[in-house]
């Protein structure tokens, strides 16, 4: 890994008598595009904030580009913070050029609003714009200096999916550029999209941090096959390890080339389903277990399709 | 370029957003009209003695121009606050170069232009409405910049302590009423309990109120209680008084929403 723009040790921060992060370490590259993911109340947004010098530690120490947060050249950072709405009623060229404004040094307004793709909608009111085009607008403020940091607080929260593909693309686009992205976010298809690696952030600690395949074949578990059934498991004897769940029988640790071996079971026994479905375990399984925040969930794909790909991830 | 560059575009911005308000805009202007109108004209003044005005109407000018001295900054500055914070704005800006007094600066740049322009009307209705005699003095422009810049900061101040833009108007007006009536703007002291009159040395708003007196219309005979002070002595006070508040309201903008 190259030399980290982002180092965070053993960081702890309390509000009142709620626990907001304790003990966080994890170091980003520069270049790299890393996420904090978790549900809410993991500790990301004091994170964020404790990246980019907004809130004060009260342990441990966090370096950004070598300097603590708060002595750091701020033309090096942009910043999209949580829920940020600026006034509405300038226009998007008019945010772009007030952000740019505060530095020495931006970029061409006309550029930032390519990059973020609204030099169609460049005259038109923040207010009147839809939820995918403000939040490229905000997106849009969090690139005016050319930024060495990019941190993102969940930048696609609150806006459809049209929306949220686009930002997405957007900020891959700048990841491909060459910047350094630190992204919130809960929504795991984004994570595992964008970055090269994530911090699984539950209760204010780091659960687990890695590349998301990485943390799959670590902490995912066995792929499973599910047969949707009205039968026990005491229908399918002894061959096979079976569990109860909601939607039938989960036969764990079966590959695709035992699914045929199942099957014939189930005929032997006149077992009667309905479906059988096949699924490795992802990134989403591994975010579950590691935060607590669920029973592991199987991912459906039918056994056609699985037959289909055989490749990897959820189907 | 550095700081003249970051104040330029945050007075852009405020300014762009304001003069966007239309009703933001008309109220601003409609409400010292509505009182010069109201007390002025209709209600009128009685020098002679007794009724709800006893002054001439000379001397009820500062208190006329303290209506937008006081209460624009206050409850724009509190509920820009408010609105910044909902919005998160706060937190964006403090990882820009912007620092929280260069934000609270531009701020009090807008107002002093929009609070400067609603003077002037005023100072022309005064003049045609009611027929007071005032000078009209070069110090009025420091102290309204001064009287401006010290509510900001007091707006600003509020703005932290209040948790909404609703609370923050209303916030400025239980602040600003007391300091209206109780300043010598609209009440002279010789109304008032004896008592209660080193108390009105508390309020900054009393330094606007008898320098602008003292500059527009003066201690001359026929112009009530006025006690005292020149233009000089009192835009020195005010000033230290605003720099103090400026810097207290410019310390108590959050980072955070």
């Amino acid at each position: 890994m190259s030399d980290p723009a982002v180092e965070v040790e053993n960081v702890a921060k309390t509000y009142g008598e709620t626990t907001a992060l304790s003990g966080v370490s994890l170091s980003v590259g520069e270049g790299e595009v890393f996420g904090l993911l978790g549900p809410n109340g993991a500790g990301k947004t004091t994170l964020v904030r404790a990246i980019t010098g907004t809130t004060a530690v009260d342990e441990g120490a966090v370096r950004v580009f070598g300097s603590s947060p708060g002595r750091i050249d701020r033309s090096r950072l942009g910043v999209l913070p949580q829920s940020f709405s600026p006034p509405g009623r300038l226009t998007a060229r008019e945010l772009l050029s007030y952000y740019g404004g505060l530095y020495d040094r931006s970029r061409p307004v006309d550029a930032v609003l390519d990059a973020v793709g609204l030099a169609d909608a460049a005259d038109t009111r923040y207010a009147n714009l839809s939820g995918g085009q403000q939040r490229r607008v905000c997106l849009g403020t969090a690139l005016v200096n050319d930024p060495d940091l990019l941190v993102l607080d969940e930048p696609t929260t609150g806006i459809d999916p049209a929306g949220r593909r686009e930002v997405r693309r957007r900020i891959a686009d700048l990841a491909a550029g060459g910047a350094t992205v630190l992204l919130t976010t809960h929504d795991i298809d984004e994570t595992e999209r964008l970055v090269d690696r994530v911090a699984l952030l539950s209760a204010g600690e780091v659960a687990a941090t890695g590349a998301p395949s990485a943390l799959v074949r670590e902490h995912g578990g066995a792929p499973r096959l599910v047969v949707e059934t009205a039968a026990g498991p005491e229908a399918v004897g002894d061959a096979y390890e079976v569990e109860a769940t909601d939607r039938g029988l989960a036969f764990p640790g079966v590959d695709p080339s035992g699914i045929g071996g199942v099957v014939e079971a189930l005929d032997d026994r006149g077992v009667e389903y309905a479906a059988l479905r096949w699924s490795r375990p992802g990134l989403e399984d591994v975010y579950l277990r590691l935060t607590g925040t669920g029973t592991t969930r199987v991912t459906a794909g039918s056994l056609n399709e699985v037959a289909g790909d055989g490749g990897g991830g959820s189907q | 370029m550095s700081r003249a560059g970051r104040l330029r575009a945050q007075f852009g911005a405020d300014w762009r957003s304001f003069v966007r308000r239309r009703t933001a805009v008309f109220f601003t202007f409609l409400f010292p009209v509505i009182l010069v109108v109201i007390f002025g004209a209709l209600v009128r003044t009685a020098p002679t003695g007794g009724g709800l005005f006893t002054e001439a109407p000379g001397w009820y000018v500062p208190g006329y121009l303290a209506v937008v001295v006081l209460f624009t900054p206050l409850t724009r500055i509190g509920s820009e606050v408010a609105r910044h914070r909902e919005g998160n704005r706060f937190e964006k800006l403090a990882t820009t170069p912007l620092t929280r007094a260069e934000w609270l600066l531009a701020q009090t740049l807008v107002n002093v232009v929009v609070i400067g322009l609603a003077a002037a009307l005023i100072l022309a209705l005064v003049w045609a409405l009611t027929g007071a005699g005032f000078a009209a003095s070069p110090y009025l422009v420091p102290f309204v910049a001064a009287g401006v810049a010290l509510f900001c900061g007091v707006g600003a101040l509020l703005g932290r302590l209040s948790d909404s833009q609703d609370g923050a108007v209303a916030a400025a007006n239980a602040v600003g009423l007391p300091l209206l009536f109780l300043s010598e703007t609209f009440v002279p002291l010789d109304l008032l309990p004896g008592w209660f009159a080193p108390l009105v040395n508390l309020s900054p708003l009393t330094y606007f109120a008898r320098g602008v007196r003292a500059a527009t219309v003066g201690g001359a005979p026929g112009q009530g209680a006025w006690t005292g002070g020149s233009p000089a002595t009192n835009i020195a006070v005010l000033s230290a008084l605003a720099l103090v508040a400026f810097v207290a309201g410019a310390a108590a903008i959050p980072r955070t929403e």
